[in-house]
């Protein structure tokens, strides 16, 4: 047993290793090099440079790097990021210089404490980011204040006297705690930077830009915003509980929330998109501090607060620059000069779409979902009021009805993004009325919004890429991160489910434009692939052809057909009766929340109920 | 007890705010802006009537009267910074992170016309002179907050680029604190005071059911509910107010009817500026003001708008005066020999908060989503 896991294991370093190989190319050795330059900086003692200060700026750079994660992957607006490197200090402070710990279990509780205090935004991350940035902004006065009103937590205004301990073993130097801290800074920046590349930062990205769309698509707003708040307060945490043993003494004057917002302009002068830019920029501001700080003694102006001016005044100047950052400018230009030349994609994936279910032989003509008695009311409108309906699969039926008759609301009741007041949805004979979306995802029920939303920074693969998040069981964070064989291969078998549902819609040929450079109908069938992707026995379409042509519609017609072709039942909601009459084998007419009229394409037209729920009881 | 309190009477009118300037703006050991003496003696004084031998020894209910006046006045000034927050976040969706700053920016500038950045002696407020000052305070706040909603906040909000001012704002507050600190380089500084509260009862002191409470919290109390009032009359009945509900509900249909949302938002932030810096006057005289002053009256005010979402105004302003009242509860209602104390008062409201909005979030809070 061992035996096998452990030559398991070697064929799967020796595999990542020959990836590592392939996949080595000049930035891979400019960052080596970069790193093995940067570790000798101590031992040359340059003149002027202080190997204490200049580890300080290594732990900032670290925290910067984590709040990197929250702010610019996942697009939440931290005001609080110095508030954990408190926390992880005076944990690790308190224990050192009252409980006569050593430094290092020490840290690693700072750091947990702080990852504590992380998951208890569990509650805030969901929320929009205008709360979020008040509250982080609450919890960076909050600690600060709480470290001045006890001072016996804090050490009053002399702070906390943190007595001489070893890391690792060594005499804790300024120069040991600089290789420490670059240490600490490199696995930081390869991890994020791996989670950022890899599934979890696609979905990052996805529900930062479009927040509706990639929940319905499956994704967990709550647990992946959670998380990487947490792993950069954790980081944060262990940074500070660091750094509070160099500066041999625990202030709260240095964690005032000055220090988050220093680390938020240092994110934003590097750059938020980018893995290194909040490095880059903890190293700016330390570079224009060796001018500022003699000039404000020039100027006999208090040191703390020209700090902060300078800092203030140039995020502004950021910010009115477009707010890229240094590093994704540097990037910009680089790629206008022509360097480095894109990498080509390696031919074309094929692959049989359908892994884990039955195919469309197999389903025949099963019953796949019924609504039975939908009731749903805002205040006094009764929207669905009691709509029973049976998707089969392979089958495609067509809810119409005119305007505010209640049809996406329908979708949204069976897709689980609103509650029924009354009624329930069954799958395969489970009541599923209670799940949330991404649970009725996972068995089987997508849907496509009304809305005419892709995610516009990303390419259409990566858009259809953001559809496997509930297909993933290895995509977590910390797999991700550590790019275990797991997560890498199912990665790679992502990637190509991905772009064979864009096959199936006909867009292949389109994987690596940006979304932003589409039609408007090929945005829309980009979003449909993105459904398709999440492996659907059930799909739930939202007026697909909302103000397409005439010739578009028998493409989308023949889409259709090739989506009912692989056994999955459809619901269309759908004004454009001409394609109802191409892609639909029954309809149903909704009026006021009230199947009117029930029955083929044909039959339905002859109805009166429909006649009068669409031209009203007047004679024309 | 009643000696030293006599001397300093003028100096700690405001006890609540007083003895948060200097138990947590200042930290420990910090040099008073005023001569030491003087200071020593005050400080002692607050601790003394707070906490001391005099309040335990009181019935429950003079603590209950004493806590609820003082409480309240606090509060009317944090309702103002709490409905301010309100509709600035109801007419653009964002949280101004420099609103206490552009507040303390604004006494910071009435403080230099009236006295320069001296310390302030009594003379220095006669009551010309301090109209002019207040006059110029408040032309400076207003601007400086419509410049930072021109400058700062309207073009992210154009771009849809939420850390643009969430930085934005931000760094205006950090900006604004660092010019405070840079020219008033005392650690505290005296407001004059222009009304003679000091000469009414027991050397501005009144007693009401055995208890002795400031005349000027009376005062305090009363504007702040007439300014709240009145803005909120304003808000329903002049046509800037109906611009200003239009553009809260729907900032693009208003655009299209033909109300200049631009100016209309930007002269909001501007003066929901100058009602929040006037209450904060007529608090201010005798409390230690320093550059943490606004900041941490913007962040009661903030706490109290995130406790009812930013919900309507005058519901904010309600929540302010109940923050007020709980924070002098806080720091003066004791069960038995039990009593949380001044130190808490900082701290357990924000840490109430911000439980509060994490644990029941609302659909107007919650990220949209489908």
């Amino acid at each position: 047993m061992s035996a096998v896991a452990l030559g398991r294991t070697r064929a799967e370093l020796g595999r990542a290793l020959t990836e590592v190989r392939a996949g080595w190319r000049w930035p891979a050795w400019l960052a080596a090099a970069a790193i093995a330059v940067a570790a000798l900086v101590p031992f040359l003692s340059l003149p002027g440079v202080r190997v204490d200060a200049l580890a300080q700026t290594v732990y900032l750079a670290v925290a910067a790097t984590a709040l990197g994660l929250t702010v610019g992957a996942a697009g939440l607006p931290s005001l609080g990021a110095g508030a954990f490197m408190a926390i992880g200090a005076f944990t690790s402070a308190l224990l050192v210089a009252r409980a006569d710990w050593r430094l290092e279990p020490a840290a690693l509780v700072g750091a947990l404490a702080a990852l504590g205090a992380g998951a208890l935004f569990g509650g805030v991350v969901r929320l929009r980011p205008a709360f979020v940035a008040a509250s982080t902004w609450v919890l960076a006065w909050l600690v600060w204040l709480f470290l001045l009103a006890f001072p016996s937590v804090s050490g009053g205004s002399q702070g906390l006297i943190v007595p001489e301990r070893n890391l690792f073993g060594l005499d804790a130097t300024p120069t040991v705690h600089f290789e420490v801290a670059l240490g600490l800074l490199v696995l930081t920046a390869l991890g994020i930077w791996a989670v950022r590349r890899g599934a979890p930062g696609l979905e990052l990205s996805a529900l930062r830009q479009a927040p509706a769309l990639a929940t319905s698509l499956g994704a967990r707003l709550g647990r992946r915003r959670l998380g990487a708040f947490a792993a950069s307060a954790c980081l944060a945490g262990l940074a500070g509980g660091l750094s509070v043993q160099l500066a041999a003494v625990a202030d709260p004057a240095s964690y005032d929330p000055f220090l988050s917002f220093k680390l938020l302009v240092a994110v934003l002068l590097g750059g938020a998109a980018s893995t290194l830019g909040p490095a880059a920029g903890v190293a700016t501001l330390g570079l224009i501090a060796l001018v500022s700080d003699p000039l404000a003694r020039l100027l006999q102006l208090p040191l703390e607060r020209f700090d902060a001016a300078v800092a203030a005044l140039l995020l502004v100047f950021v910010l009115a620059l477009g707010g890229g950052g240094i590093v994704p400018w540097a990037r910009d230009w680089l790629a206008r000069v022509g360097w480095p030349p894109a990498p080509a994609r390696s031919g074309q994936v094929t692959v049989c779409y359908k892994e884990d279910r039955a195919s469309a032989e197999e389903a025949g003509d099963e019953s796949a979902l019924r609504a039975q008695g939908l009731r749903k009311a805002f205040g006094g409108v009764v929207a669905v009021d009691g709509l029973w309906l049976e998707l089969v699969c392979g089958r495609a039926i067509a809810l119409v009805g005119p305007n505010g008759s209640g049809k996406t609301t329908a979708l949204r009741l069976i897709s689980g993004s609103a509650a029924p007041d009354a009624g329930r949805v069954m799958f395969r004979g489970q009541d599923v009325s209670g799940m949330p979306t991404f649970e009725r995802v996972n068995l089987g029920v997508a849907r496509t919004l009304q809305s005419l939303t892709t995610f516009p920074e990303l390419t259409a693969l990566e858009n259809v890429e953001v559809g496997r998040s509930v297909r993933r069981h290895y995509g977590g964070g910390i797999r991700t991160a550590l790019a275990t064989p797991h997560a890498r291969d199912e990665a790679e078998r992502g990637q190509a489910a991905a772009l064979a549902a864009l096959a199936i819609v006909g867009l292949e040929q389109e994987a690596d434009a940006p979304t932003a450079l589409l039609t408007s109908s090929e945005r829309r069938l980009v979003a449909l692939a993105a459904a398709l992707a999440t492996d659907p026995e059930v799909l739930l379409v939202d007026e697909l052809a909302a103000g397409a042509g005439a010739e578009e519609l028998e493409r989308i017609a023949e889409v259709l057909a090739r989506i009912r072709a692989r056994g999955i039942a459809l619901l269309l909601v759908e004004h454009n009766l001409r394609l109802v009459r191409l892609a639909a084998d029954r309809v149903i007419v909704l009026a006021a929340g009230r199947a009117v009229a029930e029955g083929s394409v044909a039959e339905v037209a002859e109805s009166p109920a429909v006649r009068q729920a669409y031209l009203g009881t007047q004679a024309l | 007890m009643a000696a030293p309190q006599q001397e300093d009477a003028q100096e700690f009118v405001f006890l609540d705010l007083e003895r948060r300037a200097r138990s947590v703006c200042t930290p420990e050991g910090a040099i008073d802006g005023r001569t030491g003496e003087a200071g020593t003696a005050s400080w002692s004084a607050s601790q003394g009537s707070a906490s001391g031998d005099d309040l335990e020894r009181a019935p429950p209910v003079t603590i209950a009267l004493q806590v609820l006046v003082s409480g309240l006045a606090a509060g009317g000034v944090y309702g103002l910074f709490a409905a301010g927050y309100s509709l600035m976040y109801r007419l653009t969706g964002i949280v101004n992170f420099a609103f206490g700053d552009l507040v303390g920016l604004g006494i910071f500038a009435t403080l230099l016309v009236l006295a320069g950045t001296s310390p302030v002696t009594q003379s220095g407020a006669h009551e010309p002179r301090f109209l002019g000052a207040l006059a110029v305070g408040l032309v400076v706040c207003v601007a400086a907050g419509i410049g930072t909603y021109v400058g700062l906040v309207q073009p992210y909000l154009a771009r849809g680029s939420t850390i643009g001012w969430v930085a934005g704002t931000a760094a205006v507050a950090f900006a604004i604190r660092a010019v405070i600190g840079a020219a008033f380089q005392r650690s505290s500084y005296v407001f004059p005071d222009p009304l003679p509260f000091h000469r009414v009862g027991n050397a501005g002191f009144v007693k009401i059911g055995g208890a002795e409470v400031q005349a000027r919290a009376f005062f305090v109390i009363g504007l702040a509910l007439a300014l709240a009032l009145g803005s909120a009359w304003l808000l329903e009945r002049s046509r800037f107010g109906r611009a200003l509900r239009a553009v809260s509900d729907d900032a693009e249909g208003a655009r299209v009817v033909g109300v200049p949302v631009d100016l209309v938002v930007a002269l909001a932030f501007g003066l929901v500026g100058a009602l929040a810096m006037v209450a904060a006057i007529a608090a201010a005289p005798g409390e230690a003001v320093n550059a943490n002053t606004g900041t941490l009256l913007g962040l009661k005010g903030l706490i109290a708008a995130l406790a009812v979402r930013f919900g309507p105004p005058l519901r904010a302003f309600a929540a302010g005066l109940v923050l007020g009242v709980v924070e002098a509860a806080i720091a003066n209602v004791h069960v038995g020999s039990w009593q949380l104390g001044a130190s808490y008062r900082e701290v357990l409201p924000l840490l109430f908060v911000l439980v509060l909005i994490s644990v029941w979030p609302s659909r107007e809070t919650l990220e949209e989503r489908e």
